[in-house]
């Protein structure tokens, strides 16, 4: 007995000084606002709480994006943009904005993970994200739990906004809208009546590549192949040469261009020569053209580049200035993610308010404003319905012609 | 006199290699950054203040005085000289690298050349602070005097230290006052009174009690995290530390305890909605069938076989569960989403109730790896891991004592498993890699094979303290990799190790006891 | 053999293991039997199409695997950080190809060429050299530091600290070449994707440059090795070493000097396999090793861990089993790996030491 309790004593003391070790650090580190015993009414009236930013703090927005490894464009040129619209603003009252971008790596684990971390962060009040469909879908009822309004300029799986969230809103297109698109253009523009069809198995890709087929058979097209591949191997000779010996005329590539590349890179290898590669949203950007070179001649893709005006051209050269990429030129999000920052500033500073020193922004009330949100960005007019579609636009599609992206000319087809 | 300047020199080229990697991968102005936060030496608040530069100049102190120590190391001529002739040596060699390198980089960065396409870490604003803001040739020169100077510095203070003995001797004092303290009657009868351990276990009840309400929910966060890999370490401990089977696909168990719980409990794939407590008693009941199932064709393995097919299945669970075939039952890659959460009192857990229910889960599971490790289970284990053939010699069921294990550990494995996924929300294949099985396996070695208390120390330092070092996030695995490397040779039986059970000889009496005892 | 028949007892671990063995076989015969002649969906071309790519990543695991099976053969070690060693020299073969293409080319005939497009064979070579070089030194750099000192240790101490090296080695090529993917830039010669065209049942099957290059490479190296192995005095101190410690420093073997030599041949080969790889695949970044490396000792221990031939074979035959499996057992591309470990259970479960047997004497348990 005495042996027992000895041992067990010497764990939990163990456990417990280590613990309580790193502790002291942390208690003066986090603003714990259930510590706060001056909390205004309103906040205590919001069902969600109120976020908190002492002064000296900056208000922050969270973004989950793929930051590091193979879709870093995506994260790298959407967070670019949102902070440059978050470093134009002058601030709030004295507070300025921050944008806190954590890698999710481009999955759904990845963007849960995320999740967590943010809600643990009183001065997070909004979220510009997710960025990918999949890790979006994993992130929103974290975010709902928390009361986090979500605006995401990229997220495009149409099933996002049909599971009767509050908080997640969106600028990109839907799926729905780019599937069909894409559908009618293979049909009846190209005029091909047998593809293969292939996917990532994410949200995102999968979903799509759902969406052509359905729409595609209803046209009264053929669906020749379904294939699945895995994300980031090295080698789809096999299963694009088992999609080659159904003998499709053009085959649709839901995913992102990781995934495509190497793809294009061994179409002729499986058989596939002379057939056409459509892709998504996920395909466009300079990575495909550069990493394809000549194999990539002819490849289609969609994308949400918004019409010229005067606003894009400025926009355009602020963005040149401040980074070393061009606006569109590692993803077609770079628009609509500098519209999600400046939506969020303009929801936040409707519904905060400073008392003794300290901001506070109503959960409930901020998921509300993000809703209820009526303005226009450099992508056109932003209006959210009931369910958060916020963005009327749809996509438009852009061809491969002399290793650059150039706007889909059906005539030369 | 050789021997010193040959260790001079090889400790001046290895650190001088040490000094152009740090230097490639950014090392260098992290370090800066961190001593400026250490002595509060921070940069002015506007945008285009410079850098402190006096922080860059520690960081090479540092440097040079770890030169100068090591040129010194196992160094046991006592001529005083001889010492600085390796300091020397070491500093100069050291110095003559970091010059070249320094005179170079930034001479090249200065003429316009572009590293970044090649080498994204040398950023040229960053390399603008390395040369002080000055020219390369007077920056390499510094470099080149505070590496010979601070060489110098350190193999002088390593002599100090070795040449008298005195620190040594004074350590050797210490410790033996201590174990002295330790024998002490007094000690051991205040120990060993029923009523002290009470009141001590009451006192680090309360205090568990009370800490994740005090540090706030990024903290329980992540000692949550660390909790659960408490847990998972436990049970890898009772398989590899125990029984010495070595299972390097652990996050198997993991991951079907884990997806076993949120298919039940997730609106999503199923709806089935099972009582949350239920849900986790099925988890444990699959992943510990599981381990069954995995464990009977692999028995007759030998070591590093046994190695590599658990690595096997660990990957083959996982791609299953990603695979389109499977994605009707688990949803495939884009995960569980909404995976219950326990209620109480009518309010979903908060992280504090989480914090408070992985505390108690790891005080139990503790407990009952205690018991099993003093238990004739626990010495059939020892027993099979020490050599096998012998332990089945005398009696010993291997086979038998075997699954025990496996069952054991994944039924922990299957616990923690469905904890991570009620916390997280949300749970997906990806959660399952690999690197959680490595990640456990070096918690359980880093942390002492086969000790309670290792396991607990080694998932605070492996998951709990990269956290603390937040300034070292993108180096937090290049640290880990060589953590490892240099933890296996410095120190293998681990940080805390097992203590070994000591066969206590009888006194007087009982000797006679016996002795007549066996002669009848 | 009729003698080991008679003496065999009837456990009932032993018949359930038939039962299995026997349910198996006949599951997978009858899959292939259907997909290979009764759907007939894949026509002769994409089977050659399988075959080619099997054999070209095959002999690219051959080569990984018989640097594992050297290095276990030796000091009873998994070397986790092989695959990390191949990767390096990836990274070695590509800054080689960019050089050598920046590099206009010296004769003053060729304007405008760079010297990779006008000399490709020896920029090849030098490309190669490099790759390989790299990865040797890499090899005896990890001897040296993170092995040699835990010499006599147990087991999961060596394991543990070839774990770390491995993660060390992924992170500091990340940190310095940054996670994005990079390219190889291969000479015009042997452009990824351009090929000759084999008419195979009516239709054409592209037979790539770079994957007969990369097979015919694989092979070369193979034979080389082989002849290393048993016909010179190296050769035969590394079988000494590998039969023997002790004996092999009594009969004046330098035991620390063939040890290292045998990392620096793995190295060599694994180097070759890594320029191979970005030279056939083309894209990669810091992470290419790791899944390789790991498939590479699944094939290793298929062959029998310690046997040379053994990996060789072992390593053709799993690039042949992930091309060929998934298409001959109609189950989806995705499950390639699935089959790859399933395929070494059943192996290890009905032949313990791997299909060619270990070469190792007994007492190395």
């Amino acid at each position: 007995m005495k042996l027992k309790f000895k041992s067990l004593f010497v764990f939990m003391f163990v456990f417990a000084l280590v613990l309580s070790a790193c502790a002291p650090s942390a208690v003066e580190e986090t603003a714990d606002p259930a510590d706060d015993a001056e909390m205004p009414a309103a906040c205590e009236e919001d069902p969600l709480g109120c976020g908190v930013v002492p002064a000296g703090e900056t208000i922050k927005i969270g973004m989950g994006a793929p930051m590091l490894g193979d879709y870093s464009m995506f994260g790298i040129d959407i967070s670019q943009a949102v902070s440059l619209s978050l470093a134009e603003d002058d601030g709030f009252e004295g507070w300025s904005y921050e944008l806190v971008a954590e890698d999710t790596g481009g999955t759904p684990e990845g963007g849960a993970a995320v999740a967590n971390k943010l809600v643990t962060d009183p001065t997070v009040v909004a979220i510009a994200g997710h960025i990918f469909s999949g890790s979006t879908d994993a992130a929103m009822p974290i975010y709902e739990k928390a009361g986090l309004p979500m605006m995401s300029p990229s997220a495009t799986n149409p099933d996002l906004t049909t599971k009767g969230s509050t908080v997640f809103n969106r600028l990109a297109f839907t799926d729905a809208d780019q599937g069909k698109a894409a559908a009618d253009l293979l049909f009846n523009e190209l005029g091909f009546s047998k593809i293969g069809v292939m996917h990532d198995g994410g949200t995102y890709g999968q979903g799509l590549a759902d969406v052509v087929k359905d729409e595609f058979e209803a046209l009264g097209g053929e669906v020749v192949a379904y294939e699945a591949v895995t994300t980031g191997e090295a080698d789809y000779v096999a299963p694009l040469s088992a999609v080659a010996a159904a003998g499709p005329e053009a085959v649709y590539f839901g995913g992102y261009a990781a995934e495509s590349i190497v793809m294009m890179n061994q179409w002729a290898q499986a058989g596939l020569s002379g057939v056409q590669l459509f892709g998504a949203d996920g395909t466009y950007g300079v990575e495909f053209t550069q990493k394809t070179g000549a194999n990539g001649e002819g490849a289609i893709a969609a994308s949400l580049v918004p019409p010229d005006s005067d606003e894009k051209t400025a926009f355009d050269a602020i963005y040149a200035e401040n980074f070393p990429t061009a606006a569109g030129e590692l993803s077609a999000f770079t628009w609509s993610s500098f519209d999600t920052g400046n939506v969020l500033i303009e929801a936040i500073e409707s519904v905060a308010f400073v008392d003794n020193g300290t901001l506070y922004v109503p959960r409930s009330a901020l998921v509300e404003a993000v809703r209820q949100m009526d303005t226009t960005g450099l992508t056109g007019a932003i209006v959210c319905d009931e369910i958060g579609e916020c963005n009327a636009s749809g996509p438009t599609f852009y061809q491969v012609v002399d290793g650059a992206w150039v706007p889909l000319d059906l005539a030369s087809e | 006199m050789k021997t010193a300047l040959k260790k001079g020199l090889s400790s001046g080229v290895v650190f001088g290699i040490v000094f152009i990697f740090l230097l490639l991968i950014g090392l260098i102005n992290v370090g800066s950054m961190m001593v400026g936060d250490l002595l509060g030496n921070t940069k002015g608040l506007a945008y285009n203040d410079p850098l402190p530069t006096s922080n860059l100049l520690a960081v090479l102190a540092i440097m040079g005085l770890l030169a100068g120590i090591s040129a010194r190391k196992g160094e046991d001529e006592s001529k005083w000289w001889v010492s600085f002739l390796g300091g020397l040596t070491a500093g100069l060699v050291s110095g003559i690298l970091a010059w070249l390198a320094i005179w170079v980089t930034e001479t090249m960065s200065i003429d316009g050349v572009n590293f970044q396409t090649y080498l994204p870490n040398m950023d040229p604003n960053d390399l603008n602070y390395l040369r002080f803001y000055s020219t390369p040739v007077a920056a390499a020169n510094t470099y080149l005097v505070y590496f010979v100077v601070f060489s110098l510095i350190g193999s002088a203070l390593k002599w100090l230290f070795s040449i008298n003995g005195w620190f040594a001797k004074c350590w050797q004092v210490c410790r033996e006052g201590v174990s002295t303290w330790k024998e002490s009657k007094n000690l051991k009868g205040v120990l060993e009174n029923r009523w002290v351990m009470l009141v001590a276990f009451l006192i680090v009840a309360v205090v568990l009690y009370f800490l994740p309400l005090a540090w706030g929910s990024y903290w329980n966060y992540i000692m949550g995290t660390v909790a659960i890999y408490v847990l998972l370490g436990l049970g890898l401990n009772i398989i590899v530390g125990y029984s010495g089977q070595l299972v390097l696909g652990y996050v198997a168990f993991f991951a079907v305890g884990a997806y076993t719980f949120a298919l039940l409990t997730a609106p999503e794939p199923h709806g089935i909605g099972l009582n949350l407590w239920l849900a986790v008693g099925a988890a444990v009941l699959t992943s510990t069938a599981t381990g069954f199932l995995i464990g009977l064709p692999i028995l007759n393995l030998r070591g590093d076989y046994l190695a590599i097919v658990t690595l096997g299945f660990g990957e083959i669970i996982r791609i299953l569960i990603r695979s389109d075939i499977l994605t009707v039952l688990t949803n495939g890659p884009k995960g569980v989403t909404n995976v219950g959460q326990p209620t109480l009192n009518g309010e979903v857990f908060s992280d504090v109730n989480y914090m408070h229910l992985l505390l108690l889960l790891v005080l139990i599971g503790l407990f009952i790896a205690k018991r099993l490790k003093d238990s004739r289970t626990g010495r059939a284990w020892i027993a099979i891991r020490e050599d096998e053939t012998v332990a089945q010699a005398t009696g010993v069921n291997t086979y038998r004592y075997k699954i025990l294990a496996l069952l054991l550990g994944a039924a922990f494995a299957g616990l923690a498993g469905a904890m991570f996924a009620s916390r997280n929300q949300f749970t997906g294949p990806e959660d399952f890699t690999m690197m959680v099985s490595i990640n456990v396996l070096c918690i359980v070695i880093v942390g002492g094979m086969g000790s309670l208390p290792g396991v607990v120390l080694g998932a605070f330092v492996l998951k709990g303290l990269p956290e603390l070092l937040r300034e070292l996030e993108d180096y937090r695995l290049l640290v880990f990799g060589a953590l490892l490397v240099v933890m296996m040779i410095v120190r293998p039986e681990g940080l805390w190790p097992a203590a070994r059970v000591k066969f206590k000889k009888p006194s007087g009496k009982q000797a006679k006891d016996l002795a007549t005892e066996v002669e009848q | 053999m009729i003698n080991k028949l008679r003496n065999l007892k009837l456990t009932p671990g032993l018949i359930l293991r038939l039962l299995v063995g026997l349910v198996v076989l006949i599951y997978l015969g009858w899959r292939i039997y259907q997909t290979a002649f009764g759907e007939g969906i894949y026509g002769p071309d994409t089977w050659m199409r399988f075959l080619i790519t099997g054999l070209v990543v095959g002999g690219m695991y051959a080569l990984i695997a018989i640097g594992y099976t050297l290095v276990y053969g030796i000091l009873f070690m998994i070397n986790f950080a092989h695959g990390e060693v191949m990767m390096l020299g990836t990274f070695a073969g590509y800054f080689a190809l960019e050089a050598f293409s920046a590099i206009p080319a010296p004769s003053a005939a060729d304007q405008g060429l760079s010297f990779l497009n006008a000399n490709p064979v020896i920029a090849l070579l030098l490309t190669f050299i490099a790759g390989a070089g790299v990865s040797a030194l890499m090899g005896y750099l990890l001897e040296r530091i993170a092995y040699r000192p835990l010499r006599g240790a147990p087991r999961l101490v060596p394991l543990i600290s070839a774990i770390g090296a491995s993660i060390f080695l992924q992170n500091a090529a990340q940190l310095l070449f940054g996670p994005q993917r990079r390219q190889y830039q291969n000479p015009d010669l042997l452009w990824r994707g351009t090929g000759w065209m084999i008419p195979v049942g009516g239709k054409e099957v592209m037979l790539t440059y770079t994957g007969l290059f990369s097979f015919v490479l694989s092979i070369l190296l193979m034979v080389a090795l082989f002849i290393l192995v048993k016909k010179t005095k190296l050769g035969k101190s590394m079988r000494a070493v590998a039969e023997n410690k002790q004996a092999a420093a009594l009969m004046g073997i330098d035991v620390d000097s063939v040890i290292s030599k045998t990392f620096i041949i793995s190295g060599i080969l694994a180097g070759a396999a890594g320029v191979m790889w970005g030279i056939h695949n083309g894209l990669f970044n810091h992470y290419v090793g790791f899944l390789p490396g790991i498939k590479a000792f699944t094939a290793a221990v298929l062959g029998g861990i310690g046997n040379i031939p053994g990996a060789m074979m072992g390593g053709m035959l799993l690039g042949l089993l992930e091309s060929l499996g998934p298409a001959l057992l109609g189950l989806d591309f995705q499950l390639k790996d699935v089959i790859a470990f399933t395929i070494l259970i059943l192996v290890l479960i009905f032949k313990p030491s791997g299909l060619l047997g270990e070469a190792l004497s007994e007492e190395k348990v």
